[in-house]
């Protein structure tokens, strides 16, 4: 699609494939963090992992065993997050660290038969070996995303604002989330062969927990976090080709350094100086 | 406003994951434009009664109609019809909604998908930030506002989706005396305007001087279910709140 501005081929999917995997991540995850369930997030992310490694070793298509996986605890997880009970916590500790085992379980076991498994795409990241559609499926859920925030944009700030008001209001608040966690577990799915399990959950909070420490309003969050987690990653993508860096660590590692020095000058934790 | 009647018939309410329902057989009838005052100890019930008639929560026996409709079935269509100011609320202090925002949010419900708010929702939250002389506080955040300012403004919300019943838990919780007293004749207005008003309320300096319909909550019953003029709400609903403190 930007083959008018890259000429190659390869570092132009890549740039594609970034851009779209962090509209959508950034866009969802601008909800996520707002919501306080950024730990669904981080666990879903992580059953997307297993289920690809899981996938992948009985030789199923990978993201369609990642999407499966990712539903089903969306589909766990759900309910439990409704009542906020003090034990989804623990419960969410848990998930996470079952999901993890099953991922490092079957890729081990995978690279101990040997058999041309390639972990690392599946860990880190690839960006050099994008099929077509998969960039197409890509650009369909960023703007799935997009879309899911412009329709529903009044419906997602008063829930962001408080779940109670938002039920009170007569807001459908219930169909909405669910909306939300099915979009989330495509979104996550579809790039985690670019992002690699590792680092999914970076692309998801950390763009918006940079956003907010400069946004007054929803909206200014909405659009400056896409914008911050796009053009982070074009110019990862860019880089990491450039000087030959793996380009989705070397993302997120940006990710972090920028999310650092945002905090640092942000305007909202300036401390009052008494004169 | 035209006010909006509340038909309960025999209703259990249990929270979710729990087996023991907290209301208790509840039956009551109140009429279009009643200013009704809700009284009782901790933990009776009186809160779950308030979302039983706007259907928060899910009623597992009797019927419930409010505004005509059936609240289990029809629980969205009640809510926007039912303007809700809750007890418990906190806010972020760094949460990125205005006063402005938030009041119009009561306007959400009214809205259909993808509706940005129009000229007429404006005017809405206009009036309802007009009559609760919240004016000055309009652009600030809401996170950053004295407890009582923000109820103010969650009340302000309720009333710019000009609702037939407005339920009210405890709306003076947060409030001085002089604003109580100016809350006060805020309700009496909109009451006065036919809108129905049910509130859960220990303060009792500051009804409306006009016939208030009391009920009593114990335990999940309605233990008292009465009239009587304002001033004397206080004793009957001390003589009927039973406990040790009774
Ligand atoms: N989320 C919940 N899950 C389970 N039980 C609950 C829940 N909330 C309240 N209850 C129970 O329901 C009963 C009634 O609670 P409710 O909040 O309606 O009381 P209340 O009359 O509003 O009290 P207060 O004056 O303290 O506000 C209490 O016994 C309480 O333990
Ligand atoms: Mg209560």
């Amino acid at each position: 699609m930007l083959e008018f501005l890259i000429p190659n081929n390869i570092v132009c999917h890549a740039v594609e494939a970034m851009l779209f995997a962090s509209i959508a991540c950034s866009v969802l995850g601008v909800i996520i963090t707002h919501l306080n369930i950024s730990s669904i997030g981080f666990t879903m992310t992580h059953a997307a992992f297993a289920g690809a490694a899981v996938g992948i070793f009985f030789g199923l298509d990978g993201t369609i065993a990642a999407i499966l996986a990712s539903l089903t605890i969306a589909a766990i997880l759900g309910p439990l997050s409704e009542k906020a009970r003090m034990s989804t916590d623990t419960i969410l500790g848990v998930l996470f660290g079952m999901m993890m085992a099953i991922a490092i379980f079957f890729i081990a076991y995978m690279q101990y038969l040997g058999a041309g498994f390639n972990a690392s795409a599946l860990l880190f990241g690839n960006v050099t070996s994008l099929y077509r559609e998969e960039i197409y499926a890509l650009a369909v859920i960023s703007v799935a995303a997009v879309l899911f925030v412009l329709i529903f944009f009044k419906e997602i700030t008063a829930i962001i604002f408080d779940r109670r008001i938002a039920e009170a209001a007569g807001i459908r608040v219930r169909p909405i989330y669910y909306a939300l966690l099915f979009m989330i577990a495509i979104s996550v799915s579809l790039s985690l062969n670019i992002i690699g399990g590792l680092l999914l959950y970076v692309w998801l909070v950390t763009p918006a927990a940079i956003a907010y420490q400069f946004c007054t309003t929803v909206r200014g969050l909405f659009l400056s976090a896409p914008l911050v987690a796009g053009s982070v990653s074009v110019a990862g993508a860019w880089i990491g080709f450039q000087y030959s860096l793996p380009v989705g660590p070397l993302t997120a590692v940006a990710f972090s350094a920028l999310f650092l020095m945002a905090v640092m000058i942000s305007p909202k934790r300036r401390v009052p100086t008494g004169t | 406003m035209v006010g909006g009647t509340i038909d309960l018939a025999g209703i259990y309410t249990a929270y979710e994951g729990s087996d023991r329902p907290v209301l208790k057989n509840v039956s009551t009838s109140i009429a279009s434009g009643e200013f009704v005052v809700v009284g009782g100890p901790n933990g009776a019930g009186k809160t779950t009664f308030l979302e039983s008639i706007n259907g928060m929560l899910p009623i597992t026996h009797g019927q419930a109609r409010v505004c005509g409709l059936d609240v289990t079935s029809h629980g969205y269509a009640v809510r926007r019809r039912v303007g809700y100011v809750i007890q418990n609320f906190a806010f972020d202090p760094l949460a990125p909604f205005t006063v402005r925002h938030v009041v119009m949010m009561g306007r959400y419900g009214l809205l259909g998908y993808g509706k940005q708010p129009g000229e007429d929702d404006r005017q809405a939250v206009d009036e309802a930030i007009h009559l609760l002389g919240i004016e000055d506080l309009e652009e600030r955040p809401i996170g950053k506002l004295s407890g009582g300012q923000q109820q103010k403004v969650l009340i302000a919300q309720n009333l710019a989706k000009n609702p037939d019943i407005l339920l009210l838990d405890e709306p003076f919780s947060n409030l001085d005396l002089c604003t109580r007293d100016f809350i006060s004749e805020v309700l009496t207005g909109i009451a006065d305007a036919g809108c129905t008003v049910v509130m859960v309320s220990h303060a009792f300096d500051a009804l409306p001087t006009r016939e208030i319909r009391i009920l009593v909550m114990n335990d999940g019953h309605l233990s008292l279910d009465t009239c009587c003029p304002a001033d004397e709400v206080e004793e009957r609903v001390r003589t009927h709140s039973g406990g040790p403190h009774a």
